[in-house]
């Protein structure tokens, strides 16, 4: 026995590739601790602060490993572009779902330590996943991401649908969880192994193409991340559980779970189970084409801002798949290239939301946009291009990105599925514009929002650079209108040179050794 | 000396455009008559010009008497060749010569005649644009710039016709006119295709010198081309069946009627067909059909003057049938009968028409030939004028028409053949035009004087209080001038006279310029036009032409004999056989029906479809069935997706456990 | 040179920024400024222009989008030469037209302007009509596929918000369905344009969107053929043709008189520059293919559209439908498919631009004098008070239904010529057209400016500063129309060029079919 124990080695450990993960985790553990501390000014500053700071460290971290490819604990995880890339999108998630709940309800009513800790301990559940080379690992990080938000969605407790939201989100969050262990157990007992790189191999060389047992955890594999990217008919949830969850996780939700899901299904499919292209795409093609229309269809009827977002981002979950199905190295780049534009014009879109749920009665409804265009334009803009940016209007990131898409659906003779994403975006352009007109076209009923009533006469203040209630609404949520701003402007500016984001997403294909 | 030829040319048309321009430009600050007399010394001098490009035309030799005057590129592309440039050979001299002259003498009658409409210089601007659109269509060297000019007076015609747009019946008669006119230049349009597809190019010389080899005789092209060139020529020159906007014409101002609708445009038609002889001559089939209708179109026009009671419709109806006349000359290879009646209708035609603006102005506005009589005595001037035009329409020698007419229906009758039938139904026509043409003149200066005429003998014009619209007797809106509130008699205007009085002298001595066996200066100028043409110069046999003169001569009479007994020596003859003829009446009063024939085919159709466009399929199809159905389709799926949202876990999970079975049994069936 | 189109291209968006910013009054006088100065560009182009050469003039060709193959490229040629020169003299003229209703807003301007018109919140007026140049310009200009596909669909959002904000009547949902009926076809061209490039490139040779480059590859006649559709969808509802117009009676209805006459008169032009620029060079065999089908939907466009034309009472739309019928005219002679088609057809395009402008200004002059409505039940008889007013609108009817003597009546004479020499019977049924044409127009102009004075009516001449638009708009209608051939020796080169290869085929066919 002591020899056996003294038999085991622990696995090399390169502390360098863990960084950004550590750092995440790190941050988590600190917050947790001051949380328990009397000092307001702790609580309410310092924590916010530490967990941006463990997240630009983690940043900083996967900048610095740019470039690095190499199996970490022993073949557990994987660091490369993919993991680096995506890691960067969810820190950058986080940071600005940690600035639009400096000052709201949810953490206050939840203590902000615990509030921050679940944060952030579910985007370390996050990077695992994507890194995750390994089907126990996968599981893993698939837990650590979902546990976190199940409680983070009912934070704001002393409103029910935020408790049902959470709630909702448990239960058939566990269905989704328990459906990919199950599909997992299926590809373990069909290969025999967990690690991707062999499970790649087995298939090879066996002829495993038709055996039922892998055929069938694919299907509940794809079932499991489906529901977690959120691809009808899985998607259900989503409305509910957007619509509930406060705002800033909303938003947190929309950007990152899907970042996560769609990474780990890229490394599943595309390493683990290229050589059953053939098998998986058609299903998958299948998916994307349905929940495209289903996503926008039901977009349509939507008065609640957030619900649209929701349905929407289930639209945006189709034209990615249509990413994964091609099964080629663009469609990973068009993926990934299509996940960190999503980000910028969802942040954008979700901190006008927060801006506007604090500033006006109605909540999240659209009649709190009305007369936007008159009396706040660095709010409207923001929202304007946001919403361009989902339909895909040129001279946005949204454009390029669905033009990369349509690329590689193209190039990997998917040329249907290229045509299913522009009837999906046709039928989107009747929501969209309908929140954009809500903003420039409609005036603000009286009352509807009390800044505008303040401001009275539209005409003289300057059309920029902010009128008294501007002033004042800037004073009010500084940070919120920074972020629709910020984020707006990356919208339009990796419209215009969307270079370097190709170059990074180069990177991330050419880390896929496989084609 | 070419170069002197095409620089009278270009004068002749310069002239009248510079008119127009100043007087459009200045008519704010020209008094008075002065627009009127500027008007008239451009066209005086354009005229003169016209006399300049004549002399310089003859001092050349026989042979180049056909001179290309060239502007500048107007679209010379991808095959195309169309140049500004002007033919000037004898024939468009000749065209100049009369489209000039006459409108000068118009333009100076006008001068008095619309002394006191407001719209005085705007009329004359109209007037001189006019002019210069019918000498650039006359000048023109190319298909298209002819298209132009012809469209340009198609387009003065309409600005004149609705002068006193306040009528709404003035209104649309131009609206009727520009129509028709236009469905006449895309006649032509056509035509010239066929003919450029073969020949590939626009100008007249080179397409004539091209035509013979490039058509084989009778060839479908050219025949087509040819009768689409009809179809332009018909529409301008208000043959049938395109002829219902000419009496409509009649609402603009007299002088308008004398010079547009009598002496020059409507004489286009002929023109084209004389330019196009020489294509014509290799499509017979196609110029058959120019004489047949050409002489369908007197004896039609000749049976409605009868019956009608305006009075200047009547010199409408009868230039409609002197037209045809001319039509089926030229159409049937008598170029220069046809042209040479052309220049004495247009003394007599436009005389008569002056005449009959002198009696309106004294019936103040009132065109109605059963409210006027008696005016013999009244207006001695007006009546010689009215009986010089009459004996000359009528023709009845030794006056113009005579001569002209008869030389027409002489070279007709000569061809043999089946034209006998044309023939004879020209001395029909012949006869008709007698009638009528005394009729007119009987009812207007003969019987009782009306009270109009009675007021006017006592030495004062008479004045209507109420001004009323002869038309449909909707009552002017007086505040904006026009038509004048006064009206103005050759009697008393000395300009009037001038120009009556020179028209009437050409209407007498017009005709002696050809006579048969005697004077050929027509033939001999217009040769080398037609030097080509199998047709020109034949010599009809003595037999034939003593039996036209004294047919023509006696045909004449009797026409003005019937009419004489029937409207002066027995009144009430004329009611008992319209009492008889009730029928063929209707007929004849009704126009033959040709307005209501083309209502029921075009007109009603068109509108028709409109409103079923507008009223049904807009709504069932473009708006119901493509942007209805699929925003539709939308909605029902959108419907669906909200009803499966119905926020129950339990319907959830089992949509989440549906898929998921589907999906693996798919993967199942795969294995 | 090759910096001049970039300048003239981003001109007018800077200006447009810099109104945003401006002091109201400056505002005004710097959008004229910046339109005044492409104009200037514009005629410096025409000016130097080598018509001479078959080729494309003083290019800029810079990669913008490498990884995708999409080359910032711009260039002249015959094709566009005029349209450019055509878009900086109407944006010129109605920019002008369009302060006039601003200083309306503000201070002393005729009342029956001031209650028919006025312009709120110029700057943001000004920024988005400026932006509008920049975009066709764009699309004008562009040399590259994506390129062209990036400005085409970015005209819309200006008019998007131009008819949203500042229309009349119900002009939300008829913005909503102009953007949405447009973008529909837009979109499915975004398809087919990826499509074309990438099976272009088919995967040897590397991608590349520049026009230069499509045109050497050339795809195979199956894959041609619904490329082809997928941009015809987009130029005919644009332009609009028979029976895509739906959009047209609302957007036409609620669009402010200045957007609405650069709409008609340059954006259906953009469509139809396209079908030259796009279709007959890229896809031959498939232009040939759907020769008889194009012709015919022309051939309805022409006749439905004259038809509505003389039975509507509403003046504006009778120039809408008009220019319907013209555009039929125009695509008649595009699928000629040879040099005369063509010359005529890019000839005409240049002149219903030119005629179309001065014909909605008076439309509006008009409505301004009949107490606001745009009924021609509730107007006419002001000729007599209005002799100036009354004779340029004569010019401008004449010049409309295409008199001979007018450009635009050399532009159908070669139109219709170059359709003779193809298919006969269709020219023949299209001449028919003409004479409708006459229909409509006089009758638009004898019911406003002849008969009795409606009444409603104050006839009022039009004042100098009207003047200032109308008159040079029209003296430009008479110098073209005395020297067309400025135009036809310019465009030559290239027309002949772009009709060659599908005429080449057509002949092949002919042979092929042939004994």
């Amino acid at each position: 026995m002591i020899t056996a124990a003294a038999k085991v080695a622990g696995p090399h450990i390169d502390w360098a590739g863990l960084s950004p993960l550590i750092a995440v985790l790190g941050g988590a553990l600190i917050v947790l601790m001051l949380g328990l501390m009397r000092s307001r000014a702790v609580r309410e500053q310092l924590v916010p602060a530490l967990s941006i700071a463990g997240l630009v460290i983690a940043i900083a971290c996967s900048v610095s490993q740019w470039g690095e490819r190499e199996n970490l604990l022993a073949g557990a995880l994987r660091l490369d572009e993919l993991t680096l890339a995506l890691t960067i999108i969810f820190c950058v998630a986080g940071i600005a779902a940690i600035v639009l709940s400096w000052r709201h309800v949810a953490p206050r009513e939840a203590a902000h330590g615990e509030y921050h800790a679940l944060l952030l301990t579910s985007i370390a559940g996050m990077i695992v996943l994507v890194a995750a080379q390994n089907l126990v690992s996968v599981f893993l990080g698939l837990e650590l991401l979902s546990i976190p938000l199940y409680v983070l969605c009912a934070t704001e407790m002393r409103r029910p649908s935020s408790l049902e939201s959470g709630l909702k989100y448990l239960v058939v969050g566990s269905v989704g969880s328990a459906t990919v262990l199950y599909g997992l157990a299926f590809l373990y007992g069909a290969t025999g192994d967990t690690d991707f790189a062999d499970i790649a191999r087995a298939i090879g060389e066996g002829g495993l193409a038709s055996d039922p047992l892998l055929l069938t955890g694919i299907a509940l594999t794809i079932v499991g991340f489906g529901f977690k990217a959120s691809v009808a008919p899985f998607h259900q949830w989503t409305p509910d559980v957007y619509e509930g969850a406060p705002t800033p996780i909303t938003a947190f939700m929309a950007v990152a779970t899907k970042a996560a899901a769609f990474g780990v299904i890229l490394r599943l499919f595309d390493v683990a189970l290229i050589d059953l292209a053939v098998d998986w795409g058609p299903p998958l093609a299948a998916l994307a084409a349905f929940t495209i229309v289903v996503g926008n269809v039901g977009a349509l009827g939507q008065s609640s801002l957030k619900r649209l977002l929701a349905y929407s981002s289930v639209a945006q979950a189709g034209y990615m798949l249509a990413g994964v199905v091609v099964a080629s190295r663009l469609g990973i780049q068009a993926t990934v290239f299509y996940l960190a534009v999503y980000l910028v014009m969802n942040l954008a879109a979700f901190a006008v939301i927060v801006a506007r749920e604090r500033e006006t009665p109605l909540g999240d409804d659209i009649a709190s946009l009305h007369g936007l265009g008159a009396n706040r334009p660095l709010l409207a803009w923001p929202m304007t291009i946001a919403m361009l940016a989902l339909a895909g209007f040129p001279a946005t990131a949204g454009f390029i990105g669905k033009f990369y898409l349509i690329d590689a659906a193209v190039d990997g003779s998917y040329a249907w599925l290229g045509v299913v994403i522009v009837i999906g975006s046709m039928i989107s352009l009747a929501y969209y514009l309908k929140v954009v007109a809500a903003i420039w076209m409609v005036p603000a009923a009286a009352g509807g929002s009390e800044v505008a009533v303040a401001s009275g006469g539209p005409a003289p203040e300057p059309v920029l650079a902010g009128g008294s209630d501007e002033a004042a609404a800037l004073r009010g949520q500084g940070e919120v209108v920074g972020v629709a701003v910020l984020f707006a402007v990356l919208t339009v500016a990796l419209g215009v040179v969307p270079s370097p984001l190709f170059r990074v997403v180069r990177d991330v294909g050419a880390s896929f050794g496989l084609f | 000396m070419t170069s002197r030829v095409e620089l009278f040319g270009w004068l002749t048309l310069a002239f009248p455009l510079a008119g127009m321009m100043l007087v459009g430009l200045l008519h704010r600050r020209l008094p008075g008559r002065t627009p009127g007399y500027l008007a008239t010394g451009a066209m005086a001098l354009s005229f003169a010009s016209a006399i300049g490009a004549l002399i310089s035309l003859q001092a050349l030799g026989h042979e180049e008497r056909q001179v290309r005057a060239v502007g500048w590129d107007y679209a010379k592309t991808v095959g195309i060749d169309a140049q500004i440039s002007l033919l000037i050979d004898p024939l468009s001299v000749f065209m100049i010569l009369v489209v000039a002259g006459v409108s000068t003498l118009i333009h100076l009658y006008s001068v008095a005649y619309l002394d006191s409409d407001r719209g005085f210089a705007r009329f004359f601007a109209y007037l001189n644009f006019f002019v210069f659109s019918m000498l650039l269509l006359v000048l023109a060297g190319n298909f298209l710039l002819l298209i132009i000019g012809w469209a340009f007076v198609g387009a003065a015609s309409y600005m004149l016709i609705s002068f006193w747009y306040r009528r709404t019946t003035a209104t649309g008669a131009g609206i009727k006119a520009f129509v028709i006119n236009v469905v006449g230049d895309v006649g032509l349009v056509l035509g010239t295709y066929f003919i450029f597809r073969h020949v590939g190019t626009l100008d007249f010389l080179k397409t004539f010198e091209g035509a013979k080899e490039a058509f084989d005789p009778g060839s479908t092209d050219l025949t087509a081309g040819c009768i689409l060139l009809l179809v332009g020529a018909f529409a301008k020159s208000a043959q049938v069946p395109l002829h219902t906007w000419l009496p409509d014409a009649m609402e603009g101002p007299t002088p308008v009627s004398a010079l547009i609708h009598a002496a020059t445009m409507v004489t286009a038609g002929v023109y084209l067909i004389a330019r196009m002889h020489p294509l014509f001559e290799l499509a017979p089939t196609a110029a058959d059909v120019g004489a047949v209708v050409g002489c369908l179109t007197l004896l039609i026009a000749g049976t409605i003057a009868i019956a009608v009671t305006d009075l200047k419709r009547v010199i409408a109806y009868s230039t409609m049938s002197q037209i045809g006349y001319m039509v089926m000359a030229v159409s049937a290879g008598a170029y220069a009968a046809g042209l040479f009646h052309l220049m004495t209708h247009a003394f007599f035609k436009a005389l008569l028409f002056m005449a009959a603006g002198s009696v309106i102005a004294a019936m103040a506005g009132n065109q109605n030939l059963d409210e006027m009589g008696g005016f013999r005595r009244a207006m001695p001037f007006t009546y010689g004028c009215m009986v010089i035009g009459g004996l000359a329409l009528a023709g009845i020698p030794p006056f113009s028409g005579f001569f002209s007419k008869d030389e027409i229906l002489l070279l007709i009758g000569d061809r043999g053949g089946w034209y006998w039938i044309l023939y004879v139904a020209g001395y029909v026509g012949a006869f008709l035009t007698g009638i009528y043409t005394f009729r007119m003149i009987f009812r207007a200066f003969w019987g009782e004087p009306v009270p109009e005429a009675r007021e006017l003998e006592a030495g004062h014009l008479h004045h209507a209080e109420v001004h009323t619209n002869p038309a449909n007797g909707e009552v002017e809106d007086t505040d904006v001038g026009f038509p004048g509130p006064e009206h103005h008699i050759a009697e008393r205007e000395p300009a009037m006279k001038i120009a009556m009085g020179t028209l009437a002298l050409l209407a007498i001595v017009g005709g002696l310029l050809q006579i048969p066996k005697v004077t050929h200066v027509i033939d001999h100028f217009l040769e080398p036009t037609f030097a080509e043409s199998a047709l020109y110069e034949r010599h009809p046999s003595d037999g034939l032409i003593t039996f036209g003169l004294l047919l023509g001569t006696l045909v004449g009479l009797a026409g003005i004999a019937i009419a004489y007994v029937v409207w002066v020596k027995k009144p009430d003859l004329a009611g008992s056989v319209r009492e008889r003829l009730s029928g063929v009446h209707r007929v004849l009063v009704n126009k033959w029906y040709f307005d209501e024939l083309i209502n029921l085919l075009v007109v009603r159709p068109a509108q028709w479809f409109g409103a079923f466009a507008q009223q049904t399929f807009e709504r069932l199809f473009v708006n119901g069935v493509l942007v209805g159905g699929a925003t539709g389709l939308v909605r029902v799926g959108s419907s669906a997706v909200r009803a499966a949202q119905s926020g129950f876990l339990r319907y959830y999970a089992a949509m989440l456990v549906v898929g998921m079975v589907a999906l693996t049994s798919y993967f199942l069936l795969l294995a | 040179m090759t910096l001049h189109l970039s300048f003239a291209l981003w001109i007018p968006l800077l200006f447009g920024v810099l109104c945003l910013f401006a002091p109201p009054r400056i505002a005004p006088k710097l959008a004229l400024a910046g339109t005044l100065l492409v104009l200037g560009y514009a005629i410096s182009y025409v000016v130097d222009f080598d018509s001479a050469s078959g080729g494309l003039q003083s290019v800029t060709d810079e990669s913008w989008i490498s990884e995708l193959g999409i080359h910032y490229k711009l260039g002249l040629d015959g094709l566009n030469l005029f349209l450019i020169l055509l878009t900086a003299i109407l944006w010129f003229a109605c920019t002008l037209w369009a302060t006039f209703w601003m200083r309306a807003t503000e201070a002393g301007a005729p009342p029956a302007e001031e209650r028919t018109h006025a312009i709120e919140k110029p700057r943001l007026f000004l920024f988005h009509l400026l932006f509008a140049e920049t975009a066709v310009l764009g699309a004008l200009m562009a040399q590259d596929l994506a390129l062209f596909v990036v400005f085409f669909d970015l005209m819309l959002v200006p008019f998007f918000f131009l008819t949203g904000i500042w229309g009349q009547a119900r002009r939300v949902q008829a913005t909503m369905k102009l953007v949405i009926y447009t973008l529909v076809g837009s979109l499915l061209m975004l398809t087919a344009a990826v499509a074309t490039g990438v099976l272009a490139a088919d995967g040897d040779n590397e991608l590349s969107f520049a026009f230069a480059d499509l045109a050497e590859r050339t795809l195979g006649a199956s894959t041609q053929n619904w490329l082809f559709l997928g941009f015809a969808a987009a130029f005919l509802v644009k332009m609009p043709a028979f029976p895509f117009h739906g959009w047209v009676p609302d957007a036409y209805r609620s669009m402010p008189l200045p957007v609405l006459a650069l709409f008609s008169a340059v954006l259906s032009k953009v469509a139809a520059y396209g079908f030259l620029r796009v279709c007959l060079p890229l896809f031959p065999d498939a232009s040939e293919h759907f020769q008889t089908l194009m012709l015919l939907i022309a051939l309805a466009s022409i006749l439905y559209a004259s038809a509505l034309a003389f039975t509507t009472t509403n003046a504006r739309l009778i120039l809408a439908y008009s220019s319907i019928a013209q555009l039929g005219f125009i695509l008649l002679g595009i699928f000629a498919l040879n040099g005369q088609g063509v010359q005529g057809a890019l000839l005409q395009a240049f002149n219903h631009g030119l005629v179309v402008v001065p014909a909605f200004f008076i439309v509006g002059l008009l409505a301004a004098r009949s107490d606001g409505s745009e009924d021609i039940r509730d107007m006419g008889g002001i000729a007599t008070r209005a002799p100036v007013l009354a004779t340029l609108f004569l010019i401008v009817t004449f010049a409309t239904l295409a008199m001979p003597g007018s450009s635009n009546f050399v532009g159908e004479f070669l139109i219709l010529l170059g359709v003779f020499e193809e298919k006969m019977a269709i020219a023949l049924i299209a001449s028919t057209g003409v004479v409708l044409a006459a229909v409509y127009a006089l009758r638009l102009y004898i019911r406003t400016m002849h008969n009795r004075t409606g009444p409603r009516v104050e006839p009022q001449e039009m004042t100098r500063r009207d003047g200032l638009v109308l008159v040079p708009l029209v003296l430009a209608i008479i110098a073209i129309s005395l020297y067309p051939q400025f135009a036809l020796e310019r465009s030559e080169r290239t027309t002949t060029g772009i009709a060659a290869p599908a005429q080449q085929d057509a002949a092949a066919l002919s042979e092929a079919s042939g004994p």
